[in-house]
């Protein structure tokens, strides 16, 4: 049963792990061939200290650069990403499924099923990294573009260990309690944190060294592109995966399975105490089933309340006082560089704090939070009422297709908006406890803008959802064109011939105004507003001419 | 298209194909209002396919259907102000209770009496409080039920509807079932289960292979159909004699005796085989449903 456990568990995955390899292989091929096009010299002429910042190496060519911008950023998140959704369904998964009593009711152990998971997790994470390691050697073949002296095999090294180890972890927390969501949640909120602090730590003087807490420091501090394999750094990684691998053993073979039974949560508490009873009864109760848009808006509570408080919390009100602590620092590194890496990096002057908070929080962060939100409302909206097999029975009241699409659509909305509201509140208040002086209004507008962005690709998913009744189309379809759209929006205005195709891409009307300095781009808003409403329109057509799945 | 007002159900010439396979084909039946109709077919016959195109969830490869004469496509809104449903594996939102369900799918209905929920759930003996992610199959089955019952529809459309029930409730159940039938409404029930509907349907309609086979009322199907038959005679007999008889099948003789099956007038069997031997001894019993039901699985699909 290993054996057919491991082909399973691979089998259910590898497709998934295939797109996401060949799309960035795909980008690669694509940013080579950008770089191969333009001047270098604006890398090439950049002082020592920020290329080493950046990541770029000596003498710094078209190869190293795509590397550098697809590798450590895009592909690290990408391959960590799936290895946190393996580590985490490993055990908790098939909990939730309901299918893990089946499974230990054949002969084997707790401890073969969980070592048949992990085999296939680490499988698959290596062939996604040679797969990305023969794209780093067949690219600069394609375009003819000599490689010269980047290390491609050490930083594949670094960057697959590096997504084992959060895959590790968030299994570690999966065994442990068997609660999915929480695992990922978890594993994934370390990382983003991880990924930052490492970031922006160095910048602080006197807090260098505190970047060593965070493992992604092990993943790039030694820079394995310009230096090779670290050593010492992949121990500290791969020591964690051990470490993680016998806290999962442990915490799997100590406590009682999880049936299918839903957790206890805190409106649950209130509900039943006598002296809240009332209030939250109605809260709770009557009033979250009294229209089906209501009911929507109260399934994604949980994922609602983190992306919300990260946004406030972290990406917002924090960046303040963090600028403040580096502004002298970054106005020095900013004086000496060239406009168009600042481009790259998401159009901002880092030496303002308007660029600051657009390099750290818009351009990046915002979209991708948004997003998140927006995308499993969508795709789950209706392909996940069919997955579950709840949709017939929803669908035998009478009400119309369309007013189901709608509701939903109109759920996404409410969720954007909270999310958009909770970034706008969080800058607005880093800037004002900072003295940073900056326009509340533009604040605002960039915040109303990154939330029309957002209900861009929120509605490609729901008129995917709409159109398939396949929730995992519905996701992979929409990341796919975020990312495209992201990476064409931000390349094409590097190369002069194709400068002018970025305004075909939705990211273009977000950030192209400039909106935290010039203000409100009434236009632009318009326009991703129309681009909604229209692929809304397409999600009732779709909806109501195809059969309903069955599961 | 007109139709008598007191038809509950009614489809012409049905079909729908998946892809090339025919799960349901030309289907012609009609339910009226007042009974309760058992749709009875073996596991992949079709029974789901067929109810999930009347409700509009999946489209008709060809043919139509109509519900308290509406159009089961154009009027189905209209429609689904009048009937109750449930679904065969039946699944709810895990994260809401029994009455959180009930007072949403109530919402999205409109006139539902509250205390009408309350009676059902006592004789049900449902639990409305817990989360249906921690109710067993059977009280998850019971929150199904009474959302179908609760806005007292003018059709209910039941898939395998007794699916986890203990058989206290089945039996209640099958009363509520009943009760409906004498109100003037109508049941749809389609099932694998034989007993259940001997003891509910007034009708009933099998299905296999997408083809609906044969229609008949259970009553009708009790004493016109087949019977076993024992003889026995004063000398040995021949088969091929009993064969002979029209309505007569699987003939097993044995010497003196002879047992066999017989569709048609007692007196015809008697008369014909009288003419060849004396009759010394004879015992009959009716056949059940499932041996009726076995028989009509067993041979060729011969649609009707």
């Amino acid at each position: 049963m290993l054996a057919t456990l491991f082909t399973k568990a691979v089998r259910d995955r590898w497709l998934g792990m295939t797109i996401a390899t060949s799309v960035l292989a795909l980008f690669m091929l694509y940013a080579m061939a950008v770089y191969r096009d333009i001047d270098l010299s604006i890398y090439t002429d950049m002082p020592d200290g920020i290329k080493e910042l950046m990541g770029i190496p000596e003498g710094a060519d078209a190869a190293s650069l795509s590397y550098n911008v697809l590798l450590s950023f895009a592909g690290a998140l990408t391959l960590a990403g799936m290895a946190i959704s393996m580590g985490s369904a490993a055990i908790a998964g098939e909990e939730r499924n309901g299918t893990i009593g089946l499974l230990l009711a054949n002969p084997k152990s707790r401890t073969d099923v969980l070592v048949a998971k992990t085999a296939s997790m680490v499988a698959l994470t290596a062939a996604a990294t040679m797969v990305l390691w023969g794209a780093g050697h067949v690219v600069p073949v394609i375009l003819d573009v000599d490689i010269g002296n980047t290390h491609v095999g050490a930083m594949m090294l670094h960057l697959g260990i590096n997504a084992l180890f959060y895959g590790f972890m968030a299994m570690a927390i999966g065994a442990w309690t068997g609660k999915r969501t929480l695992s990922s949640g978890i594993t994934t909120g370390i990382m983003i944190i991880s990924y930052f602090a490492v970031g922006l730590l160095p910048l602080i003087e006197g807090l260098a060294d505190a970047a060593k807490v965070f493992p992604w420091y092990y993943f790039l501090g030694s820079d394995p592109l310009v230096n090779g394999i670290d050593g010492g750094h992949l121990a500290v990684l791969v020591l964690g995966c051990g470490l993680f691998a016998v806290v999962a053993l442990l915490g799997l073979n100590r406590r009682d399975l999880r049936g299918q039974s839903i957790g206890v949560t805190l409106l649950d508490r209130l509900r039943t105490n006598p002296t809240t009873r009332r209030v939250f009864d109605r809260l709770a109760g009557s009033t979250r089933v009294s229209r089906l848009w209501i009911k929507a808006t109260s399934e994604h509570q949980g994922l609602l309340t983190v992306t919300s408080l990260t946004m406030f919390g972290m990406m917002g009100v924090l960046m303040g006082p963090m600028y403040s602590a580096i502004e002298e620092n970054i106005a020095d590194l900013a004086d000496d560089f060239p406009e168009a890496i600042l481009a790259i990096a998401g159009g901002g002057d880092l030496a303002t704090p308007e660029g600051f908070y657009q390099v750290e929080t818009f351009s990046l962060m915002a979209p991708i939070a948004i997003m998140i939100v927006t995308i499993v409302i969508g795709a789950r909206a209706l392909a996940g009422e069919e997955a579950n097999r709840t949709i017939g029975l929803l669908l035998a009241n009478p009400i119309k297709r369309s007013t189901v699409v709608a509701e939903q659509a109109l759920a996404m909305v409410v969720y954007a908006a909270v999310v958009g509201v909770a970034t706008f509140a969080g800058v607005a208040l880093g800037s004002v406890i900072s003295g940073l002086d900056m326009s509340i209004g533009n604040i605002a507008a960039t915040s109303l803008l990154v939330t029309l962005l957002g209900l861009v690709f929120g509605a490609l998913a729901l008129a995917l959802s709409a159109a398939t009744g396949r929730v995992r189309i519905a996701v992979y379809g929409t990341i796919g064109a975020a990312l495209t759209s992201h990476l064409f929006n931000s390349f094409f205005p590097l190369s002069d011939s194709l400068a002018g195709y970025a305004r075909w891409t939705p990211n273009h009307y977000y950030l192209s105004s400039d909106p935290l300095v010039n203000g409100m781009h009434w236009g632009h808003a318009a326009l991703l507003a129309g681009l909604t409403a229209l692929l809304v329109t397409a999600a009732i057509a779709l909806f109501d001419r195809r059969d309903l799945r069955q599961q | 298209m007109s139709m008598s007002p007191d038809i509950a159900l009614r489809t012409a010439g049905l079909t729908k194909h998946y892809g090339d396979f025919p799960a349901l084909v030309e289907l012609d039946l009609e339910v009226t209002m007042g009974e309760v109709y058992g749709f009875l077919g073996p596991n992949g016959s079709g029974k789901t396919t067929m109810i999930r195109t009347v409700l509009d969830e999946i489209r008709p490869t060809a043919g139509r259907a109509w519900i308290l004469g509406m159009d089961s496509h154009e009027q189905s809104v209209d429609i689904r102000r009048h009937i109750g449903y449930v679904p065969g594996d039946l699944a709810l939102y895990p994260n809401l209770t029994g009455h959180d369900t009930l007072t949403f799918f109530a919402n999205l209905r409109g006139g539902v009496d509250e205390t009408y929920v309350g009676e059902l759930a006592e004789r049900l003996d449902a639990d409305l409080s817990r989360k249906i992610g921690d109710l067993s199959t059977g009280n998850r089955q019971k929150v199904g039920l009474i959302q179908a019952f609760m806005n007292r529809p003018r059709v209910l459309i039941m898939d395998e509807p007794s699916t986890g029930l203990d058989p206290l409730v089945q039996r209640e159940f099958q009363t509520m079932l009943r009760e409906v039938a004498a109100d003037g409404r109508s049941v749809f029930l389609s099932s694998h289960t034989l007993s259940e509907v001997q003891r509910v349907a007034d009708r009933v309609g099998i299905i296999r292979r997408g083809h609906l086979v044969a229609v008949e009322y259970l009553d009708e199907l009790r004493t016109k159909a087949m019977r076993r038959v024992d003889l026995e005679f004063d000398s040995p007999v021949e088969a091929s004699v009993l064969e002979a008889v029209e309505g007569v099948r699987d003939v097993t003789c044995d010497n003196h005796r002879a047992t066999l099956s017989f569709n048609g007038k007692m007196a015809v069997l008697l008369a014909a085989v009288a003419e060849r031997y004396d009759v010394v001894d004879i015992n009959t019993r009716e056949a059940d449903l499932e041996e009726i039901f076995l028989t009509y699985y067993r041979d060729d699909a011969t649609p009707v």
